[in-house]
């Protein structure tokens, strides 16, 4: 074993690699923090809503979609459980969206992140909302789905855990 | 509003993320680094090799998507700059990753609203399979 190679490898490797992820993901932070106090997500989600049909999904889904997709699964959930807790989404809605954002979510960071390391950007974003728009449009069209949400309760009229009796968080 | 403190929260959110990213990445770098000085990335690789082969990956890429998969992104990131993979190869292990990762938790997370974990983890695994078999396809 060749442990100075082996170092002289591995160290300055580590400390480049660090260095590159923080030039990428501090400025990425940053716009984000910017698009959240310019409220840019609420002006998009307006304009997003009405191509919520397409899903079957109520308009008041196209917010929370919006914000999973660009900041992530974990402020994308803090938000559908606000909408879930107001009534305002049904069962189907959440998960809908939840099918959605398991695929596609935190697209500014995770697509830099794998640019940084050499990936085709266009290729990796493309590819995943491409396969979040194909599954979560067959998955709305489902007997099954609709066999659920009818059992679940109307919509709208949904608690905040989805229905499942759920009391946590 | 747009203010200063704006900036500063994500310096902020950035500087966390670094260091979060940086716990995993610096010890996955410096194990997957060692492997390759010893037999066991030759015997991983090859033992992989054949399934790989599928996505157009060459054997040494399965253990990027088993970090991935198991633990989260930024430890697939450390393992993909410690080797030497192509732009191409790079971009079919991205989008399998982006697809399904984090699974563990991940699934947990969906299954508190209410989602069904093992169902999700199930269909997020073979959404990235057949991601992969595509992109060797058409890329």
């Amino acid at each position: 074993m060749d442990w100075l190679g082996y170092l002289s490898e591995a160290l300055p490797g580590a400390g480049q690699n660090v260095l590159m992820m923080a030039a990428i993901v501090i400025p990425v932070m940053i716009v984000l923090e910017v698009a959240r106090d310019l409220k840019i997500l609420d002006w998009i989600a307006q304009r997003m809503s009405p191509l919520m049909g397409f899903f079957h999904l109520s308009p008041q889904a196209a917010f929370p979609l919006l914000v999973g997709i660009i900041f992530g699964i974990a402020y994308g959930a803090g938000v559908l459980i606000e909408e879930a807790r107001s009534g305002r989404l049904s069962w189907k809605d959440i998960f809908l969206i939840n099918v959605f954002l398991s695929v596609c979510h935190a697209v500014v960071e995770d697509t830099a992140l794998f640019m940084a390391v050499g990936a085709n950007g266009l290729v990796i974003l493309l590819g995943r909302i491409i396969a979040a728009i194909l599954i979560t449009y067959l998955i709305s069209r489902t007997a099954w789905l609709q066999r659920e949400n009818l059992r679940r309760g109307v919509p709208g009229a949904v608690n905040a855990a989805g229905g499942s009796g759920n009391k946590c968080c | 509003m747009l203010t200063v403190a704006t900036f500063k929260k994500g310096f902020q959110r950035g500087l966390t993320t670094t260091w979060n990213l940086a716990k995993v990445i610096v010890p996955v770098y410096l194990i997957v680094t060692f492997l390759k000085y010893t037999p066991v990335m030759g015997i991983v690789a090859g033992f992989f090799e054949p399934l790989m082969h599928f996505f157009g990956l060459p054997g040494e890429a399965s253990l990027v998507l088993v970090l991935g998969k198991l633990l989260n992104i930024y430890a697939a990131l450390g393992a993909i700059s410690t080797l030497e993979l192509t732009g191409r190869e790079i971009t079919i292990i991205a989008t399998m990753l982006l697809l399904s990762h984090s699974l563990p938790v991940e699934s947990a997370v969906s299954g508190r609203t209410g989602v069904n974990a093992m169902l999700m983890t199930g269909f997020r695994l073979v959404i990235s399979v057949i991601s992969g078999l595509v992109l060797n396809l058409v890329l």
